[in-house]
């Protein structure tokens, strides 16, 4: 066997996988075929997987609580070790990993606190852009409708069949009082306008908005398709809202008739 | 940049950090922990920047990897670099990246005659990309390999002559690795020529408690502890020898007040200020742009 750097990794990282010094016997000296070194960088690198995943995934981890988290995100680290040195992006994967995790499988809304907390983080360190205020609507009727708004960089927007955004929302207080999973189906909005991320329940109409201007559509069609989602809503007071979370950071003006 | 004494910057420590005034004061990050697009991160590190010096300590370039340098982590690093001129940049001698898995830890391979070779065309990859010289870092070692062809101190100073680089001597690793793989950290400290020195490292360690394995009795280089006394008695010592550096005072586990880092970095600067005149003429001419 040729004993270059590369089949010293590929030894290395087999010895990392199965827990054993077997793979790198070849560079061990006589009688130590089970050095205790081996396990201080396996445990240093678990250690930098694990917290990784629990700053990228706080909401998780306060409410399956650290012993349970830190067990899972080993057997997830050892699936899906990271691929980059930027650990601030780790764990793309987690949220569908803990869908398909058996013992998650009584937290049925685990994956989705997970999917969250993951935007929370993308949108936390997305591209910065200035949100535009109401300043820049101030526009004629048609000129308006026919503008074509940009959303933030950051924003993230989703629907659930559930409650499942108003409990992520109160798992992510300080002090989480009694949670319960009892709100109809509704949505949430994620976006970092400046320094702080936002976070947001979205209605029917708020979410069909935002649907149809992430699609290109102009504001006239995107409060049509609000109106058509829900045609209680109070649509001034919906567009209000939007320019106030900062989810618009651009408006694309169409050609004058 | 004067021989004068820094600390690492957490997170929690942006606003003292950004309010500090001490004389001589400057910070280290892991790029790594700000390769992102945008974020508050990003502006705490530049208003702290625009304050104080900053270093730029990389983990994840994986030097010692048998592969070249990963481009878009190079072009990451660049970026930084360029957005927020550090005084200093410096990466290890170690591998973490290999066949696209990334092990957050500090690995350790054979010194042999070929690594050299990986190793230093990949350090001159990162200076030919930055468009500067880095410091190289010794790692702390747990595992007495065989194979190496030679010795770390030998490793190092070769890379310098053969790249340009310089050395970051983190002390606490030199105490850590003679520890566990018995040598004299003296011995080593006294083998690094005081040309090749740009920087110094001071971290604390820990016994190994031995979760899996009942207790090691490795030193572990944890960063989540004071730095030992031993420590400090080495770092007199190789400054007393080598003259000031830039030193940094590492905590990254059970990091404590802002206040309580700050003693620890007052004490090195009080050494570094009340020893001799650098005795070689740039101590840190490495780190400003290649001709």
């Amino acid at each position: 066997m040729t004993k270059t750097l590369a089949a010293f990794q590929d030894a290395f990282a087999a010895a990392l996988t199965e827990r054993s010094a077997a793979p790198i016997a070849a560079w061990l000296p006589e009688g130590e075929a089970d050095p205790a070194g081996l396990a201080v960088y396996r445990n240093t690198i678990a250690k930098g997987c694990v917290d990784a995943l629990a700053a990228n995934f706080p909401t998780v981890a306060s409410l399956v609580g650290d012993d349970w988290f830190r067990a899972a995100a080993v057997l997830f680290a050892a699936e899906h070790p990271p691929a980059s040195a930027a650990l601030l992006a780790y764990g793309e994967a987690f949220p569908d990993w803990l869908a398909a995790f058996p013992p998650a499988a009584d937290l049925p809304y685990l994956p989705a606190m997970a999917w969250m907390d993951r935007r929370w983080t993308t949108a936390l360190f997305a591209q910065e852009a200035e949100p535009l205020t109401a300043e820049a609507f101030a526009l004629e009727p048609q000129a308006l409708a026919a503008a074509r708004p940009r959303l933030h960089p950051s924003l993230t927007f989703a629907w659930f069949d559930s409650g499942l955004p108003s409990l992520w929302r109160a798992a992510r207080e300080p002090e989480p009082g009694e949670m319960e999973l009892s709100e109809p189906a509704q949505g949430v909005l994620i976006v970092r306008p400046h320094d702080t991320v936002h976070s947001r329940v979205l209605d029917l109409a708020g979410h069909a908005f935002l649907t149809a201007a992430a699609d290109g559509a102009t504001l006239g069609e995107a409060i049509t398709a609000a109106g058509e989602a829900d045609p209680a809503a109070d649509l001034a007071a919906l567009f209000a809202a939007l320019i106030a979370d900062g989810v618009f950071s651009g408006l694309d003006l169409g050609d004058t008739p | 940049m004067p021989p004068t004494a820094g600390l690492g910057l957490k997170s929690q420590h942006y606003a003292e950090a950004l309010a500090a005034s001490d004389a001589g004061l400057w910070f280290e990050v892991h790029p790594e922990n700000y390769m992102a697009a945008g974020g508050p991160r990003l502006r705490w590190l530049q208003a702290i920047r625009d304050k104080h010096p900053l270093s730029l300590h990389g983990v994840g370039l994986s030097l010692a990897a048998d592969a070249d340098p990963d481009p878009a982590h190079l072009a990451a690093l660049k970026a930084l670099t360029d957005r927020f001129e550090p005084f200093v940049v410096s990466e290890h001698l170690a591998w973490s990246t290999h066949r696209g898995v990334h092990q957050p830890d500090l690995l350790p391979f054979p010194r042999t005659a070929a690594a050299l070779d990986r190793v230093a065309a990949n350090i001159g990859r990162t200076q030919d990309a930055l468009k500067r010289t880095i410091l190289v870092e010794n790692p702390s070692l747990y595992l007495p390999l065989t194979g190496h062809e030679l010795d770390e101190t030998d490793f190092l100073i070769a890379l310098t002559r053969r790249t340009g680089c310089d050395l970051l001597v983190d002390v606490n690793n030199v105490f850590v690795s003679a520890s566990n793989l018995g040598y004299t950290a003296e011995t080593y400290l006294d083998a690094l020529p005081a040309e090749a020195i740009g920087e110094i490292h001071l971290a604390g360690h820990a016994l190994d408690g031995g979760a899996d394995e009942g207790g090691s009795a490795l030193l572990i280089d944890t960063h989540g502890a004071p730095v030992a006394e031993p420590v400090w008695a080495l770092y007199r010592r190789l400054i007393d020898r080598v003259g000031p550096r830039p030193t940094l005072i590492e905590r990254d586990d059970a990091i404590p007040a802002f206040a309580v880092l700050m003693a620890e970095r007052d004490r090195a600067h009080g050494m570094l200020t009340g020893t001799r005149a650098c005795a070689c003429p740039q101590p840190l001419s490495a780190a400003g742009p290649r001709p």
